[in-house]
């Protein structure tokens, strides 16, 4: 870490000079393009019906659409270089709120969707305003969050519903669970066989790119998650910019929350309880760091498709649970360290130009 | 001794003492009847335990995810070797904490090889270690191991469990390797600020290997408690492990930029954790409640610890 602190001062003291352009085969995206086509290839000739539309492709896109949405919650904070260890009991909190407006006040879909998405936020934005007020680590924070909101959803469930899920959906759930394009048909043509909550997913992932690539906020809050001090001498309201990715994390994890009640058919106790590791696992294959200051949305819907497709082909292959775990444990770390390796050898060749 | 007073420590000594007294009256004295006693203290090891685990990885500035997956996986390791394996009983409790620390040191050879973020590298062996534990007796529970161990979890000397004096044992040694070894002093060092570390001739990746190692190692403490005292192991072992893992050291005032320990703190806090379970189970509070609650009172006690920080620093520049 010193080494680097030491070359990056003596380079930028002797000349401005652009940062070396890293090779295309050093881009994790890259590497995760090839490793995803070579399991498709892999798992295809193991099991034909990986292929199958209806058995494997049409889950699989409502299970990546899930897991994305739960990445780009994460994928928000990251960006400060914080982290979110509540992304699935906020998930978990926005999906009671949304089944206890239907259940209780008998509101719609869109309505539900919107108070959840808001419960998210503002759970979300408490986090922030306690990181940026106080100091403390984000991890700790939403680490305590996270403890004090799973006996709080489990309390609110039992007392409200005497179960732990609500026994109705608002109308239209159902839609988004069963059905894919392919149902709608205008006269003759039928649209494609994707499940309905697959453009929620495409459109979360549009609008987080678009923040962190053109508008002034997102770029902001990059700004603070590469050097804090540096960001608050430029002016940047760094605290603001803190809260608000935090309630945007939040608030995509309402999301996620929403999208997986979707599909399971249910606003339950148990929604977000297996968010928190494919909340890491989807950002950090794609390429962002823990440190803060960069993203990559690409590599983020990347990550999650790599992760769900292992999941969906070893499941195939009918491995069982404890197998499946190792072998995601055993997948991420060898493609971090492929990642890894990659960069040093691109790295010494550059220093050898 | 007014310095003392001030301390962290004090503090939280005085509330724990507090708490356990309040509690003993308004149990009107049942908390202190043998049996609760013996109870309060016999699963007030395991916390201590993995709070310390969770401690010597923060004191450089890294996190382990893997202990709690890690203990459960010591823990079915130590009874198969055991049950199906027929080895006698202290050679599976030696097996089990050179298994914890071969998996701490792997945790600390990828961080230092890969150079990837600590916290990632152990949620990925958190992972295979979670497979890995249900993978040596799928979802089956051993029960009926070696007596002499199980009597070993069960007995007391004056009143306190044997398996709790161990874990204050324990926690000694630990304190004792942070304050007086050259090792622990370069622990502290490089996660105190890795750049002066080196320039001292400090190898931080040393560093890191020594500390994920020891980590991994009372990981396999705790796994060997929990075999001796709960009688019976499963696969679900060490699954509520993690965020009581970090809430002791965290309301113990250790920093997680690291540079610290505070022994004395994380033992007080695991203390206060359980005061709060004994709470909920001799007044049947919802178990929910507790989890509330303990949330409530990390980031109370990580509010409290930045005020004070901002009191200190506000006189000292005064």
């Amino acid at each position: 870490m010193s080494v680097a602190t030491e070359e990056g001062r003596t380079e930028s003291a002797e000349t401005v000079r652009k940062p070396p352009r890293i090779p295309w085969w050093a881009n994790p995206r890259v590497g995760l393009v090839i490793l995803l086509i070579l399991l498709i290839a892999l798992f295809t000739a193991l099991r034909p019906a990986f292929l199958d539309t209806k058995l494997t492709l049409v889950p699989l896109q409502s299970d990546i659409s899930v897991y994305l949405v739960v990445g780009l919650a994460q994928l928000m904070v990251l960006s400060l270089g914080h982290m979110n260890m509540a992304v699935g009991r906020m998930a978990a909190m926005s999906a009671f709120v949304m089944g206890l407006v239907h259940d209780q006040l008998g509101a719609g879909l869109v309505v539900s969707l919107l108070l959840g998405l808001i419960a998210g936020g503002l759970l979300g934005a408490l986090a922030g305003l306690i990181i940026s007020r106080t100091g403390v680590n984000s991890f700790v924070v939403t680490l305590a969050m996270d403890f004090a909101l799973v006996g709080l959803i489990t309390i609110l469930y039992t007392s409200v519903t005497d179960g732990v899920a609500f026994p109705t959906l608002p109308a239209g759930m159902d839609a988004l669970r069963f059905d894919t394009f392919a149902d709608y048909c205008l006269g003759d043509v039928c649209g494609p066989r994707i499940p309905l909550v697959v453009p929620f997913a495409v459109a979360a992932a549009l609008l987080v790119g678009l923040l962190f690539r053109f508008s002034r906020l997102g770029r902001e809050m990059l700004m603070t998650g590469a050097n804090i001090k540096a960001a608050e001498l430029s002016g940047i309201p760094t605290k603001n910019r803190i809260v608000q990715a935090h309630a945007l994390s939040g608030l995509i994890a309402g999301l996620a929350g929403f999208l997986l009640a979707a599909n399971n058919g249910a606003f339950s106790a148990s929604i977000g309880g297996e968010f928190l590791l494919p909340s890491f696992l989807a950002p950090v294959l794609g390429g962002t760091l823990l440190a803060g200051g960069a993203v990559s949305v690409l590599g983020t819907v990347l990550g999650a498709t790599l992760t769900q497709v292992i999941y969906k082909g070893l499941n195939l292959l009918q491995f069982q649970l404890d197998q499946l775990q190792l072998y995601i444990g055993l997948v991420l770390l060898a493609a971090l360290s492929l990642d890894r390796a990659r960069h040093v050898i691109a790295e010494r060749r550059g220093a050898k130009l | 001794m007014t310095r003392f007073l001030r301390t962290p420590d004090f503090t939280l000594a005085a509330i724990a003492l507090l708490g356990f007294v309040v509690l003993a009256f308004a149990t009107s004295g049942n908390l202190l009847s043998a049996g609760t006693l013996g109870a309060f203290f016999r699963f007030l090891a395991v916390p201590v335990v993995i709070g310390l685990s969770q401690m010597v990885v923060l004191a450089v500035g890294q996190m382990n995810l893997s202990v709690g997956a890690l203990t459960g996986f010591c823990a079915m390791a130590a009874a198969w070797l055991m049950l199906e394996a027929g080895l006698p009983a202290p050679v599976a409790v030696l097996a089990a904490l050179a298994l914890g620390l071969g998996v701490g040191l792997i945790n600390g050879l990828l961080v230092v090889f890969t150079r990837i973020n600590g916290f990632i590298v152990t949620l990925a062996t958190m992972t295979i270690i979670q497979g890995l534990r249900y993978g040596v007796n799928g979802p089956d529970t051993f029960q009926g191991y070696s007596a002499g161990l199980r009597a070993f979890g069960r007995a007391s000397v004056l009143g306190l469990p044997v398996v709790f004096l161990c874990a204050l044992v324990v926690a000694g040694l630990v304190g004792w390797f942070f304050a007086r070894t050259v090792a622990g002093r370069r622990l502290l060092a490089s996660g105190g600020s890795p750049f002066a570390a080196r320039l001292s001739g400090i190898s931080n990746d040393r560093s890191l290997v020594v500390a994920h190692g020891l980590s991994g190692l009372l990981a396999g403490v705790a796994a060997v408690i929990t075999v001796a005292a709960s009688g019976s192991v499963n696969a679900s072992i060490g699954d509520d492990l993690l965020l009581p893992s970090f809430a002791a050291p965290i309301i113990g005032g250790v920093a997680l930029a690291g540079g610290m320990v505070s022994v004395t703190g994380t033992v007080l806090a695991a203390f206060l954790v359980r005061l709060v379970d004994v709470m909920q189970a001799q007044f049947g509070i919802n178990p929910r409640w507790i989890d509330l609650i303990i949330g409530a009172v990390v980031l109370g006690a990580v509010l409290l610890g930045t005020v004070r920080q901002r009191l200190h620093d506000r006189g000292s520049t005064a």
